[in-house]
């Protein structure tokens, strides 16, 4: 869309640009919401050019496919801490967070404090010991080594199978984005922001996105911290922002004191709009669900096992829980002020749909509008694309290296030569790339993507949990009992599913109980996975032969010497950072409880 | 292995001084709700924490060589 010339206003764009870009005289798109001006595109256009840059830099050092797949055991700590936490700050993170925030209130912050801190501190401490020194090149490989072929298979294809339909949703996220602010079709969009991805995941394979993962972590700090600020600030601090959600009841007919205590309202489901109840959340959520991401999950387990040491792929995900429990007061916190904004007549209003709903999911890009001018509001769209991006690499270079590993070395074509598993490989990038564009366009039946991707986690990571947690830390665990565990625990994510209905999903087999919201069906499909999982893969290993202890040292906590860091300072051992960031967690829970 | 803070820090310095220019060059530039100079603000941040990076990245060749 381009504007006549003569209307548009120059004053704000130095002569200087003008000379350098004369394309900035005549472009200035008018989206619904957004006006991105030439600077915008600047700012866009150089984010892109880095970003392919590092890819094309990376491309020398890829000759193997362990170079390529698993970036060879050789990234820093720092990089591999930021990259953990940016593959998995994708679409559900910026735009469902602050829609969730201004939703829900605070207690949305449960799923960083609650649902993500204990589990990525475990992770570290507990389980990276046996990723790590088992030398496995994924998690579906550990399942081989710990228990059977048949294990690794079932979690290779339902992982693979997950890991699309996220870098889809990712993808789904983009393409709605890039309608609204540039006016492109959905189509162009979703396939433009493929290429971009495909071509440094292509060229430079799991270390070019690792190192693309940090360079977005930033950006998505510096784009929307000050967003964050101005709109706490405009709002009145939070005491400010408390006092006028005091005083407005919300259209679920709570009162606005439950948008901002975390744990106050939580004895009965009807007691918050998100229809939460405090044993769900803390067993559901904080236990089953963020447990059965954080610690099983490849997508996030591969940027720890990239690591260069031991001791650095353990402290890897215990680092990223610091900047993870701070993540609320960039994305939440917003959501609430923009809530509290469209009470105070300045001029913001939330975002509706055309049912006269509020349209959640757009309360971030609005309150960009209203805050940043032309640059910062550039430097906002960019770190919003790149947002997607990252959750959508992240995906796409996890289910590469699933795919070849486990999945084609394993049953396709077993004992080529390493240059053969390289260029399968690179042509899976392509081939993931092409059905995640498939499953973007699935996303646009689903009204809320937090939701649908919380259900998707909970039909295939519930119950692995369990399986990891058994092969672990419990040497009698055989192949039978986990692989039998895992699939009736996944039976039983999508039973529970079909006899329940919340939201009107869910009941396709009969409607036995009504949840109040699609959150607590979540939470209670995964409790019921997990428990299944649970107690019938014990059953069904202790009817089977168990395996000789020799051959589970290196993958069974009890049978396993773990190495202590002696004598380095405290912030480089993985315990003693473990439990300041622990501490720092449960202060911000009692804080805003 | 390539050193990412020299490829993180540039870009942060473009960016920031982009930022600081639009900042000075049209401080009338404002966002509706806002009577902040957020350009310039922004990127004087982004500017320091670019040059912080690459002075880490300048202080670990000097150590190697």
């Amino acid at each position: 869309m381009v504007t006549n010339p003569d209307k548009l206003p120059r004053a704000w764009l130095p002569s200087v640009l003008f000379s350098l870009f004369p394309f900035g005289n005549y472009v200035r798109v008018r989206g619904p919401f957004l006006k991105l001006a030439a600077i915008d595109y600047v700012i866009l256009a150089l984010y892109f050019l880095f970003v392919l840059g590092i890819g094309w830099m990376l491309r020398r050092k890829i000759s193997t496919s362990s170079d390529f797949l698993t970036s060879g055991h050789s990234v820093p700590v720092w990089i591999t801490s930021l990259a953990f936490l940016a593959a998995n700050l994708g679409a559900q993170e910026l735009v469902g967070m602050s829609g969730n925030g201004a939703k829900y209130g605070i207690i949305t912050a449960h799923f960083y404090w609650v649902g993500a801190v204990p589990a990525m501190i475990f992770v570290g401490l507990f389980m990276m010991p046996f990723y790590y020194g088992s030398r496995a090149r994924s998690v579906p490989e550990y399942l081989k080594l710990r228990f059977d072929e048949k294990t690794r298979g079932l979690n290779a294809l339902s992982f693979a199978g997950m890991t699309v339909f996220s870098s889809g949703i990712s993808m789904y996220a983009l393409g709605l984005l890039l309608k609204l602010v540039l006016g492109w079709s959905f189509t162009t969009s979703v396939l433009c922001s493929a290429a971009i991805v495909l071509a440094y995941t292509f060229l430079g394979g799991l270390t070019s996105a690792i190192y693309n993962e940090v360079l977005q972590f930033f950006l998505i700090v510096f784009g929307f911290s000050p967003l964050a600020i101005m709109a706490v600030l405009k709002a009145g601090g939070w005491s400010g922002m408390s006092e006028r959600l005091r005083a407005m009841t919300l259209p679920t007919g709570h009162s606005g004191e439950v948008m901002v205590h975390s744990w106050r309202y939580l004895a009965h489901t009807a007691d918050n709009p998100m229809g939460i109840e405090v044993f769900g959340l803390v067993a559901g959520l904080g236990f089953v669900m963020s447990f059965g991401y954080w610690c099983t999950d490849f997508l996030v387990i591969q940027r720890a096992m990239a690591a260069n040491s031991m001791s650095a792929s353990r402290r890897t995900p215990v680092i990223a829980a610091l900047p993870k429990m701070m993540m609320p007061f960039i994305v939440i916190v917003p959501g609430i002020a923009a809530l509290a904004l469209s009470q105070m007549g300045v001029g913001y209003h939330l975002p509706m749909k055309e049912n006269g709903l509020p349209d959640y999911d757009q309360v971030l890009t609005t309150l960009m509008g209203k805050f940043y001018p032309a640059g910062m509001l550039g430097v906002g769209l960019t770190g919003l694309m790149a947002s997607f991006m990252s959750g959508m690499a992240g995906n796409v270079t996890a289910f590469n290296t699933v795919f070849t590993y486990d999945i084609y070395q394993s049953y396709i074509r077993p004992g080529k030569p390493d240059h053969h598993y390289l260029s399968v490989g690179r042509v899976t990038t392509i081939a993931g790339v092409a059905l995640s564009i498939g499953t973007a366009y699935l996303a646009q039946s689903y009204n809320s993507i937090n939701d649908l991707l919380q259900l998707v986690f909970s039909f295939v990571n519930a119950p692995l949990f369990g399986t990891f947690l058994l092969g672990m830390f419990w040497k009698r665990a055989t192949g039978h009992g986990a692989f039998f565990g895992l699939l009736s625990g996944t039976c039983a994510a999508a039973l529970t599913h079909g006899l329940t209905v919340a939201e009107g999903k869910g009941g396709w087999v009969a409607v036995l109980h009504q949840f109040p919201s699609s959150m607590a069906q979540n939470f209670w499909i995964a409790i019921s996975a997990w428990t299944v999982c649970f107690v019938m893969t014990i059953a069904i290993s202790l009817a089977s032969e168990a395996r000789p202890e020799k051959e589970l040292v290196g993958l069974v906590y009890s049978l396993t010497p773990l190495k202590h860091d002696e004598g380095v300072s405290w912030y480089k051992r993985p315990v003693p950072l473990a439990i300041a960031i622990g501490l720092l967690a449960l202060f911000l829970n009692f804080w805003f409880a | 292995m390539m050193d990412l803070r020299i490829p993180s820090g540039s870009f942060f310095v473009l960016l920031g001084l982009i930022l600081v220019g639009m900042g000075i060059f049209t401080p009338s530039e404002r966002a509706a709700l806002t009577e902040a100079n957020v350009n310039l603000y922004c990127g004087l941040v982004m500017l320091a924490f670019g040059g912080f990076l690459l002075a880490l990245a300048w202080r670990a060749v000097r150590r190697q060589s």
